[in-house]
């Protein structure tokens, strides 16, 4: 069983706004999947769909096997939940943030608990100051240690890294990495594509729709890769699928020839693969 | 239920973080009676200020505990931290429980504060089964106030929304719940109007305590309906309050 199933999920907002257009994805146990897109995609929509906090208007979903609103009570139990941009009590600490949302699971030991969530987040000697006095990313700090004080299989984060400079966003996802080497499975969204290639596996999401669901390698392969040849002082481009296989037929035709003085390859980013992908769709 | 205290003791610790807001709502309330008495005092001597200066105060914790209960937790819903609540598996009993925790403390004080200051400017003194029982009336007033405050929250999703709920709340409580003028005088339809608001019920038992020779035993029916005016707004709210969106 799959930790998420989605088949055709859709969400409208009256007659006009379609946020989701029939959403199909799986995504396995223990895996680092991402949702990318770019902002309205319907990233949020989707994720409060999933956590049991927005009522689909059509299709169906199952999240570690359960129903996110008929079996909320049981879900919730296994599942944490960071919303985009930290949710939390300005007037209170962070430790004290990390309780409360801890004592909702009925966390045994929820002091020593609170403690060592902050200190994953390595926000453990500013654990008591008032959440206000706080920087944004340490901040977003706390929202992830609300969000898995309670040890949830299964992490839903919505957004995580946004407006995190990049030294925290590195750490960030080593976070994440070794959450998922301990078995968590992680749900994150981004509108950034290159955190895309750290996830295990993505879904480009646009308008409501899944557009690629693969992993960045499987994603690269279908772009295209410029061959730049200099052959006698001449030069020439070639475009090549996007697969080693590719690349290898592609050189064999010039059998390396002393005359090929240089030889140079540039493949597409995720972004330009994912954007042709869009091309060929529309 | 250890979840409900889990939420009043969250609320009540904002609260205490909070001095300014608290000072503002035991100073708020002071202040408007020090205004009251004022304007009392232009009055010729010999006017029965009592009859009014007592429902006045009921008025005022009642207008505060119900204000600032619906804008705390139409707070909660756009700030997100309802909906993360709600995900980490609190339930809308719970939410609403906790609401009606932490706000009691902060009602019973502010109801004792209102109540002496009114008794001690307006040199009003009663024997102290009435004072009970005035203070009695006038905190029951502020609960059933946090009550309808975490009820009208929950139709709003703003703040801003919650703004148009005040005037239709305040005015008819002073103009139809019997504070400025007997509520029998009124057009039937007015005066069953005036009984939907909690402060006619508080108002009922306050003019028979202090008339004197004024029997508790004649009004005890007002405290009853109003100890279950808060318990079925409770009930309302814990059913409109939404989970999912």
């Amino acid at each position: 069983m799959d930790a998420i199933e989605l088949e055709g999920l859709e969400k409208r907002y009256g007659k006009k706004v379609q946020a989701l257009r029939g959403v199909d994805l799986s995504v396995r146990k223990g895996e680092v999947f991402g949702l990318v897109g770019p902002n309205g995609a319907g990233k949020t929509t989707l994720i409060k769909a999933l956590v049991g906090s927005l009522r689909p208007s059509g299709g169906r979903a199952r999240v570690l096997g359960l129903d996110p609103l008929k079996d909320r009570t049981e879900l919730r139990r296994r599942i944490g939940y960071m919303p985009q941009s930290p949710v939390l009590y300005d007037d209170l600490s962070g430790l004290e943030n990390v309780e409360f949302f801890g004592a909702a699971h009925g966390v045994r030991g929820l002091r020593e608990r609170a403690r060592e969530a902050l200190r994953f987040v390595e926000l453990e000697e500013r654990a008591n100051d008032p959440v206000h006095t706080l920087s944004g990313g340490m901040k977003n700090r706390v929202s992830l240690a609300c969000a898995l004080v309670h040890r949830p299989e299964m992490l839903f984060l919505d957004e995580p890294t946004a407006g995190v400079d990049p030294r925290l966003r590195s750490r960030f996802w080593a976070a994440f990495r070794e959450l998922a080497r301990g078995g968590v499975t992680l749900f994150i969204s981004t509108h950034l594509m290159d955190e895309a290639t750290l996830c295990d596996r993505v879904a480009i999401l646009r308008q409501g729709r899944v557009v690629v669901s693969d992993s960045p390698r499987e994603i690269l392969r279908r772009g295209r890769t410029r061959l730049l040849v200099r052959e006698n002082g001449k030069e020439e481009e070639r475009i090549i699928g996007g697969r080693p296989e590719d690349l290898a037929e592609a050189l064999h035709a010039y059998g390396l020839r002393k005359s090929v003085s240089a030889v140079s390859v540039e493949t597409d980013s995720l972004e330009q693969v994912v954007l042709s992908i869009i091309g060929e769709e529309a | 239920m250890r979840r409900t205290f889990v939420v009043g003791r969250r609320v009540l610790r904002q609260l205490r973080r909070n001095p300014r807001f608290l000072v503002l709502t035991i100073v708020g309330p002071l202040v408007i009676v020090y205004f009251l008495k004022l304007f009392f005092d232009t009055f010729p001597e010999g006017f029965d200020t009592g009859r009014y200066a007592v429902p006045a105060a009921a008025f005022i914790v009642h207008f505060m505990a119900f204000l600032l209960c619906a804008i705390a937790l139409v707070q909660e819903r756009t700030a997100g931290t309802m909906e993360r609540m709600f995900v980490n598996g609190f339930r809308r009993a719970e939410v609403i429980g906790g609401y009606v925790l932490g706000y009691l403390g902060l009602a019973t004080f502010q109801a004792a504060v209102a109540l002496g200051e009114v008794l001690w400017l307006f040199e009003l003194d009663y024997d102290a089964d009435v004072l009970a029982s005035l203070f009695a009336v006038v905190w029951l007033l502020a609960i059933a106030s946090v009550m309808l405050g975490i009820f009208v929250s929950t139709f709003a999703r703003r703040e801003s929304q919650v703004f148009p709920f005040i005037p239709l709340i305040a005015f008819p409580s002073v103009f139809l719940s019997g504070l400025l003028m007997e509520p029998d005088e009124l057009p039937r339809w007015a005066e069953l109007l005036g009984r939907a608001f909690p402060v006619f019920y508080a108002n009922e038992v306050i003019q028979e305590m202090i008339e004197p020779g004024g029997a508790l035993a004649d009004v005890w029916t007002n405290f009853a309906v109003l100890a279950g005016y808060g318990a079925a707004l409770l009930v309302l709210a814990s059913l409109t309050l939404r989970e999912v969106e």
